[in-house]
């Protein structure tokens, strides 16, 4: 009960969800639908469970005046803010969608910018061109970021106008990303992807049982 | 409303920027606060696109309509979903085994036929495809076609572990890192461009837009 009846349901829900996808008929595609529409109803309440450990977190927090405890009052009220305004009307409502575009879009772009800085450092770190490997990386993250700015076809048509070629620097950052680049990424996706099926079976046929955690 | 949203976004913008000087209380306030208003987005839009039209609108119309019960067959998701709070009762918690194993063999079984559509049988297609139209293509198409075979077959060797990298095996593996650095390289460079734009379109703002409402 405790153990076989996930392994079943997982086993009944994943030979359902490939087998309707094979099938154009309308009662397959009935049940595709269904399913997908009760996996959508199920994730809400996951959210709601990561939400109570959030809250849960915050409050002990400021219960025991813990270090920065004040910033967990930041915290609800900002949650609270955005779910009373959006809880209703839902995301079109006026407040909402005033708080999202002023407040929550530029921290999210300021917070991802802020990684350009940071970013820096480590790349001289990594571009130390010690060995081979690490010459190649730097020269096509050099010749791809150059070639990403006007002023690296700028640069190469003015110091090196001599050549006849011309934009080089885009024309050759555009080759890597569509040769080299692209044939490691299609290793890595066949790797990964031929990876991610074989787990997949073992999940349905019951064989990777970790889901289930300890226990009985 | 427009200056004043300016001025808010500005004013939250700043105190982020602030941590490149050092961790302060300016920038602990919008990193809290991000993070409290992102989560209540999410609840909003979880609620709006999900609970509300596939299950909360089906049961109130399968009890208010007549002839529309079918509906109610929405109850038994919300009951799986209800089975996550049995991790709040120790006795209890092996009930969210239900609602986990659901999705997740729902998401193996999604995820096998497209994944072979999509990532074995297309990229296998992209790779070789070129040399359907061999008699077509130049020397240089010829060496493209070529490159990005041996680029996707020494890459796949890097990462066969069923075998020693010794000898042929070896090198074939050699060649893979190599076009390994050069992709990671590529990644690296868009990724630090668009990090770059994110700070130019950050920038742009504070003069244009906040500066503007100034001077």
């Amino acid at each position: 009960m405790k153990r076989q009846v996930p392994l079943v349901l997982c086993f009944v829900f994943g030979i359902a969800m490939i087998f309707t996808q094979f099938s154009p008929h309308t009662f397959s595609q009935g049940i595709h639908n269904e399913v997908t529409n009760w996996t959508h109803i199920i994730t809400p309440f996951a959210l709601v469970l990561a939400v109570a450990t959030l809250i849960q977190t915050h409050w002990v927090r400021i219960r025991r005046r813990t270090t920065h405890w004040q910033y967990s009052i930041v915290v609800f009220a900002g949650l609270i803010t955005m779910v009373a305004f959006g809880i209703r009307s839902g995301p079109k409502n006026r407040v909402f969608e005033w708080l999202y575009e002023n407040v929550q879009v530029p921290m999210d772009a300021t917070v991802f910018s802020l990684l350009a800085f940071f970013i820096a450092s480590a790349a001289y770190r990594a571009f130390r061109a010690r060995t081979f490997e690490a010459t190649l990386l730097l020269i096509s993250a050099l010749i791809v970021m150059m070639g990403n700015v006007p002023i690296g076809d700028f640069l190469w048509n003015t110091v090196m106008a001599w050549t006849p070629w011309d934009n080089a620097t885009s024309n050759a950052s555009q080759w890597i990303l569509d040769n080299p680049n692209l044939s490691s990424r299609r290793g890595v996706i066949l790797g990964v992807s031929l990876g991610a099926i074989s787990q997949s079976i073992r999940i349905i046929l019951g064989i990777e049982r970790s889901y289930l955690g300890g226990g009985d | 409303m427009g200056i004043f949203g300016i001025w808010i976004a500005a004013f939250l913008t700043l105190c982020i920027y602030s941590f490149l000087y050092r961790d302060n209380p300016f920038y602990r306030f919008a990193e809290h606060l991000f993070l409290g208003m992102s989560v209540g987005y999410g609840i909003v839009l979880n609620i709006h696109s999900g609970f509300i039209p596939l299950a909360w609108d089906p049961i109130y119309t399968a009890i208010t309509e007549e002839g529309k019960q079918s509906g109610l067959v929405k109850l038994i998701p919300i009951a799986l979903g209800l089975l996550f709070f049995a991790r709040l009762s120790p006795r209890h918690t092996w009930l969210i085994r239900y609602p986990i194993a659901i999705l997740i063999g729902f998401n193996s079984g999604l995820f096998i036929p497209s994944a072979l559509q999509a990532s074995i049988f297309e990229q296998t297609r992209g790779t070789v495809e070129p040399f359907a139209n061999l008699g077509t293509l130049g020397p240089w198409g010829i060496f493209e076609a070529a490159l990005m075979v041996i680029g996707v077959i020494c890459t796949l060797t890097y990462f066969f572990f069923s075998v020693e990298h010794r000898g042929t095996v070896g090198w074939l593996s050699k060649i893979g890192i190599a076009f390994l650095m050069i992709g990671f390289g590529s990644a690296f460079g868009n990724t630090v461009m668009g990090r770059v734009a994110l700070l130019i379109q950050r920038v742009n703002f504070l003069i244009n837009d906040w500066l503007g409402t100034i001077f």
